[in-house]
Formats: C-alpha cells, sequence, structure tokens
C-alpha cells in the first residue's frame, strides 16, 4: 500500500513509555488526562482513560462542555491558551508525549497523527492552491522532490475520491465545496502516513448527503490502509454509524464506554440511556420528542459524587457522595455508575 | 424560459379555507450580470393555517432564500407571495415597512447568539418589534411576560443578556420575540442546528405544541430529517432551486418518490439499522456512465444513477401522484426497483 511506504516510525523501536502499561496494538493511550482551563481555575477533563488501537475507529460522544474536544486536543498537543495537562499521560504507540516539546509534536504531527477539524476552510490558506499546500508538507515532512510531492498529492486527492485530483490541484479553497475541502484536509491529514486521524466534528457542518460520503471515506482508508480514527462528535447517530467503539462523555470524564452494539442497545449508564433516546437518527415517525430534564453542571462546578445525579432519575444517597468509580460491565463495557449493577437499572428497556 | 403552467393536482376538499401563505411560480435571481444566479424558479408553496411545513435541501439548494423571499427580504424576479390572500412581493418601501410593523409573518435565525443583539437585555429583544410598532411601554411589559412564558422560560430572565444563558435558552428567547406580535405565520430558520440533542427535542416539542395551541403555522428548515418527521405535517424538498417533491412527511419518507430525496433520507445517520435503501445505491458511482444532458434537463441528473437522455433531458414540472403529494422525476414509478437492484 502506497500509504504505508511512508510510514516513518515503527512502532516497535519507539521508546517504552513510564507511565501506564503500552501496548503495542494501541496507537493512542490516554490515562487518567486531567486538563485544567482558564489558567487552571477550573478542571475541565477529570480523570480520562481510553485507547484507540491499530485500524480501530473509536468515537467521543456528548453534550458541548463535556470535555471531549479538549481530551482530543491534548493528545494534539494542541490545548488552547490557558489550558493545561494537570495529570495522566498520552502516549502514541507507547511513547509517552504528555511533556513533549514543541518540536517533539512537530515530528509526531502527520506522521504519527493527522487530524481534521469542523471547518476546514479556516485550516487552509485561502490565496493558495490546494495542490500547493498538500505539495508542501509531502515536502517538508515527507521530503519528497518537487516532482515526486506532485505525484504523490495526485495519488492522495484521488485516494480521498476528488474526482478529477489534476484539477482541484490548481483550485484555491474558495472554489471547493465543503465537502471536498474536507476531503482535501482529509488528504494532508493523511498525507505522511499517520496510523491515527483525530476527527473533531469533522462532519457537523457538512449536509447529509456530503456527510454520508464523508463517512464512508473514513471507512474506506481504515480498510484499505488500516487507519484507525479517534472521531469525536456531539451527534450519537454518527458516531454510531462509523465507529466500532464509543466513549460517553459527561462533565469531563467517561461515564460509560463500550462497543457500539452496548452502548446503542444495551446502554447500562442512565446518562447514555437519555442520550440514546434523544438520538434522531433513524426513526422517521411522527413522534414526542424525548428530553434529558436539566443542563449539563457548568465546567469547574462539579458536585460531589456522580455529575449526572441531579438529572438522573434513579439517583440515591450513594450517587452524591464519594467518587463514582468505573465498573467493568463487559469484556470492553465499562460504566461509571454507582448503580451499575442493580437489577432495576439495567432491566429498563429502551424504547428503540 | 418561459414560465411553465403549474401542473398542481392538489385536492384541498372543496370547501377548505384558503392557504395563508401561497407562493406562486417564484423566481429570485441573486446578483447581476454575469454574477446572476437563479436561486429559485419556478416555486409553487401553499401553507395553511395550523400547518407545520418541512423545508429541506442541501447547502444552496434555496431554503433560505425561498424563506427570505417569503418575509420580503429578498425581491422575487418572477411570481408572486401571497399572504392571506393580499400580495406582499410587490410592496413596496413605505407599504413593506407597514407590512412588516404588523408583525404578521416572524423569522427564527438560525444562530441565536449572532441574531440577538448581545447589549439588549432579554426584555429589550423580546419586546423590541412591539415598541417598534409603538406598543405602550406597560403593555409591551406584560406582552414580553407572557411571550417567554409560551416558551417556558421564567420571567427572571428578562434583565439578562444573551450571553448570560445557555444556547436551548437563547434559542427560546428568539422563539418569544418572534411570537411577541402575535404572528400568523412563524419561519425558522435552522432553529436547531447549533444546539444539543436534547435541547433540539426541547425546542422542536416547544413549536409543536405552539403550533397546537395558537394554530399557528410553522415553516421549519432543517436539515435534521429525523427530527423533522416527529413534528411536521409536510415535507418540501428543494434541489438547486426546484421543489422536487412536496407531500406529506409520514407518506413522502416512507416511500420517497424522487431519488434526491430517498438520497436524503438514506444519508441521515442512524443509530439502528432500518434503512430499506442505502445511500451508495441512490448515489452516482464513479466511472458509471452518465447521459450527456443539455441546459433545461432535470437538475437532478448530473448526481442521479437513474438519469436517462430520452426521459430526464427535460425538467419535469412538479406532478401529483396522489392528492396532495407531488413530485418532479420523469422515472418515479421505475427507479426504486433499480435502486434496490444496485449493489
Amino acid at each position: 500500500m502506497a500509504l504505508n511506504d511512508l510510514l516513518l516510525d515503527d512502532p516497535s523501536v519507539a521508546t517504552p513509555a513510564v507511565r501506564g502499561i503500552p501496548t503495542r496494538e494501541d496507537v493512542l493511550r490516554i490515562d487518567d488526562l486531567h486538563v485544567s482551563v482558564h489558567e487552571g481555575l477550573a478542571t475541565a477533563v477529570r480523570g480520562v482513560s481510553l485507547r484507540v488501537g491499530a485500524g480501530e475507529t473509536v468515537g467521543l460522544v456528548g453534550e458541548s462542555g463535556s470535555g471531549k474536544t479538549l481530551t482530543c486536543r491534548a493528545a494534539l498537543g494542541l490545548l488552547p491558551a490557558g489550558c493545561r495537562i494537570d495529570g495522566g499521560s498520552v502516549s502514541f504507540a507507547g511513547q509517552d508525549v504528555t511533556a513533549a516539546s514543541r518540536r517533539a509534536w512537530e515530528a509526531i504531527h502527520g506522521s504519527q497523527v493527522g487530524a481534521v477539524f469542523q471547518d476546514p476552510a479556516s485550516y487552509l490558506n485561502p490565496s493558495l492552491t490546494v495542490g500547493a499546500q498538500l505539495a508542501e508538507v509531502l515536502r517538508v515532512k515527507g521530503r519528497l522532490s518537487r516532482q515526486q510531492a506532485r505525484r504523490r498529492a495526485l495519488e492522495l486527492f484521488g485516494d480521498v475520491g476528488l474526482h478529477q485530483p489534476g484539477r482541484v490541484f490548481h483550485q484555491i479553497p474558495a472554489e471547493l465545496s465543503g465537502g471536498m475541502l474536507q476531503r482535501a484536509m482529509v488528504a494532508i491529514a493523511i498525507s505522511c502516513g499517520p496510523r491515527l486521524l483525530i476527527a473533531d466534528e469533522a462532519t457537523t457542518a457538512l449536509d447529509v448527503t456530503i456527510q454520508a460520503e464523508v463517512i464512508d471515506l473514513l471507512l474506506d482508508l481504515r480498510r484499505r490502509n488500516g487507519l484507525a480514527v479517534m472521531f469525536v462528535s456531539h451527534d450519537l447517530a454518527v458516531v454510531a454509524e462509523l465507529c466500532d467503539r464509543i466513549y460517553v462523555f459527561y462533565a469531563g470524564q467517561v461515564v460509560e464506554s463500550g462497543t457500539v452494539e452496548e452502548i446503542v442497545h444495551r446502554p447500562r449508564h442512565p446518562y447514555t440511556k437519555a442520550l440514546v433516546r434523544v438520538a434522531s437518527g433513524g426513526d422517521f415517525r411522527r413522534r414526542h420528542l424525548e428530553v434529558i430534564p436539566g443542563s449539563p453542571p457548568q465546567v469547574g462546578t462539579y458536585m460531589a459524587g456522580c455529575s449526572f445525579a441531579d438529572r438522573c432519575r434513579f439517583a440515591l444517597g450513594p450517587c452524591c457522595s464519594g467518587e463514582v468509580q468505573s465498573v467493568v460491565v463487559g469484556d470492553q463495557h465499562e460504566v461509571r455508575c454507582a448503580r451499575a449493577n442493580d437489577v432495576e437499572l439495567s432491566e429498563e428497556l429502551l424504547p428503540v | 424560459m418561459t414560465a411553465t403552467a403549474p401542473a398542481e393536482l392538489r385536492l384541498d376538499g372543496g370547501g377548505a379555507p384558503p392557504p395563508l401563505l401561497e407562493v406562486e411560480s417564484l423566481e429570485v435571481v441573486l446578483g447581476r450580470g454575469w454574477r446572476a444566479n437563479k436561486v429559485l424558479s419556478g416555486v409553487n408553496l401553499k401553507v395553511n393555517p395550523g400547518e407545520i411545513v418541512g423545508l429541506v435541501g442541501e447547502t444552496g439548494s434555496g431554503k433560505t432564500t425561498l424563506a427570505r423571499a417569503v418575509v420580503g427580504l429578498v425581491k422575487p424576479r418572477r411570481g408572486r407571495v401571497l399572504f392571506d390572500g393580499a400580495p406582499i412581493s410587490g410592496l413596496r418601501r413605505r407599504a413593506l415597512r407597514a407590512h412588516r410593523r404588523q408583525g404578521g409573518v416572524q423569522y427564527v435565525f438560525q444562530d441565536p447568539l449572532r441574531s440577538l443583539d448581545p447589549d439588549l437585555t432579554v426584555e429589550r429583544i423580546v419586546g423590541e418589534g412591539l415598541a417598534i410598532r409603538g406598543d405602550p411601554p406597560e403593555e409591551i411589559r406584560l406582552r414580553v411576560v407572557d411571550a417567554l412564558a409560551q416558551v417556558g422560560l421564567d420571567a427572571s430572565l428578562m434583565s439578562r443578556d444573551p450571553g448570560q444563558i445557555s444556547g436551548g435558552q437563547r434559542q427560546r428567547v428568539s422563539i418569544a420575540r418572534a411570537l411577541a406580535t402575535g404572528p400568523r405565520l412563524l419561519i425558522c430558520d435552522e432553529p436547531v442546528s447549533a444546539l444539543d440533542a436534547s435541547n433540539r427535542n426541547h425546542v422542536l416539542n416547544l413549536l409543536s405544541e405552539l403550533r397546537g395551541s395558537l394554530n399557528l403555522p410553522i415553516i421549519i428548515i432543517s436539515h435534521d430529517l429525523g427530527s423533522l418527521a416527529a413534528i411536521a405535517d409536510r415535507v418540501v424538498v428543494l434541489y438547486r432551486g426546484k421543489i422536487v417533491e412536496d407531500g406529506p412527511i409520514d407518506k413522502v419518507f416512507a416511500a420517497p418518490r424522487h431519488p434526491y430525496t430517498a438520497l436524503l433520507l438514506a444519508s441521515t445517520p442512524s443509530v439502528t439499522e432500518s434503512r430499506s435503501l442505502r445511500a451508495h445505491q441512490l448515489r452516482l458511482q464513479e466511472g458509471e456512465p452518465v447521459p450527456l444532458l443539455g441546459p433545461g434537463a432535470c437538475v437532478f441528473a448530473p448526481r442521479c444513477p437513474f438519469a436517462l437522455a430520452e426521459t430526464c433531458s427535460a425538467q419535469p414540472p412538479l406532478t401529483g401522484v396522489e392528492p396532495g403529494w407531488s413530485n418532479a422525476c420523469s422515472r418515479h414509478r421505475d427507479w426504486p426497483n433499480l435502486a434496490r437492484g444496485r449493489s
């Protein structure tokens, strides 16, 4: 496979991680990550642990302010000003990058991890052709000659399903539609053969028909190149469509994680159950739309105990005192709920 | 291009009341000279009292332009817009302003954070239309409290500004602002696309309740077909400035007659696997032959895997298939079977 020829780093020669127990198959591993915002005044990510296996597609889902975007920013070494990692670790293929320098990140970006975001137009230079911007990456990071870079750029544009690569190469961002721009961004993100692509709300701004095409493209890249994808979205339906496993975020914590099947059809956490009920996907009948009463806590104003307790109709005394620990309820299924093993909760049926 | 006769086959059930809003062969061109772009052409639309109409289509299909033409923010080149039997598309400055001040048609914008003045309090925002209309201040205050109550917001929010309330509350404030003047038609342009799932459902339920309690007709522009199906009565599908399908939402979504409607439905992400057709069965695959069609051909033909040179070289008029349901596909009988046969 052409893309794999460009793989610069062999994970087996990576330096062993200091913290955590990295497995060779994990391309990304986050352990007990804490991220503070507003110059350390509030903690927005509170002990998130997750892993992305090689060639695996993993979804991060949650409402705005749940910490999913900060988690993925931390994993990219791109935390906004005023935010910093207060604890925990991030490692790529066994290599701890939590305290990596800017220079070290430069070596990681592109060759180990690529990223696409919600608004592709704002990440591209509006006055340079899309082709020149991709070729630049290939020349600087991939160390290709001008001619090789051009040839490779055309190949990559073809790989991401742009119909006339030769034409797109010479167009500036304003001449391309949103879907084409997002494809071009994917081409740039995968140009140096990363093993992981992080997509933060990458399809949110697109039309449904185009969104479906981009999802198909990501699935296709995984099949052809073994690319692992970490897909961040507020839309459970999109995540369910694309991913193998899902992490559900609430108030800066992962409240439930499991396979798509488990999260969508056998959710155990009351918040996940509520999220599945309010998700819009796939039902075209007239119906009363369910809502989750109350609103999520503001960053930094978390209660003792479970953060969802004030919105949860199953909350009991123990939910409101002391830290609620994650409970393993299945092979890959974990729930952070004090009543995770109560019969009353696990037997509540979902009207899906 | 000559305007084709509207081939409407809508049986309104004899003595039904006349539609509140009627759009007739509307054509809108934006830009001039070589930039001129025909955004809408030959659009016919009726909205009856108490009806929720969903307007769907992709970016650039003309949904927002149609909505803006209805409120008089865009001047049509051809055709008319009738509100309660009176043409409003031809109104000029003073008359148009008088029409707007009555507040009979209200518009709710997509992004409440950007459409609400950040320097005004909720009370001023909701009461602004009434103040412009010249209502006395004490009456305005009562109406504002009333409008906020209608959207389920507490009067204690009145002194806050838009930056101090949550996204869901903000969109409810925009709806309260629209309701304050006692509109007879509400147009919501992507009212929920900036909201989380729970808030989205809350706002949509609210719109559905308002239709019930006030018999208020609502046009909702949305790209979220699943949520629309929950509350709308009728769906109008736009593609490149033309209506390609218009009918009762439950019937249309159960068995769409236009391949574009089917593509939209199949592309909608789903938490359950319950689609009859998958998106790739309705998409033109790379390298698949496309018939060579000249200008004036069916607007969807360049993206349609079922287009034929013989049948699709002219834009089919919107034709009734059964009362209240029309579509603009000349192959509407053939394509569903062809689609099922595609891998």
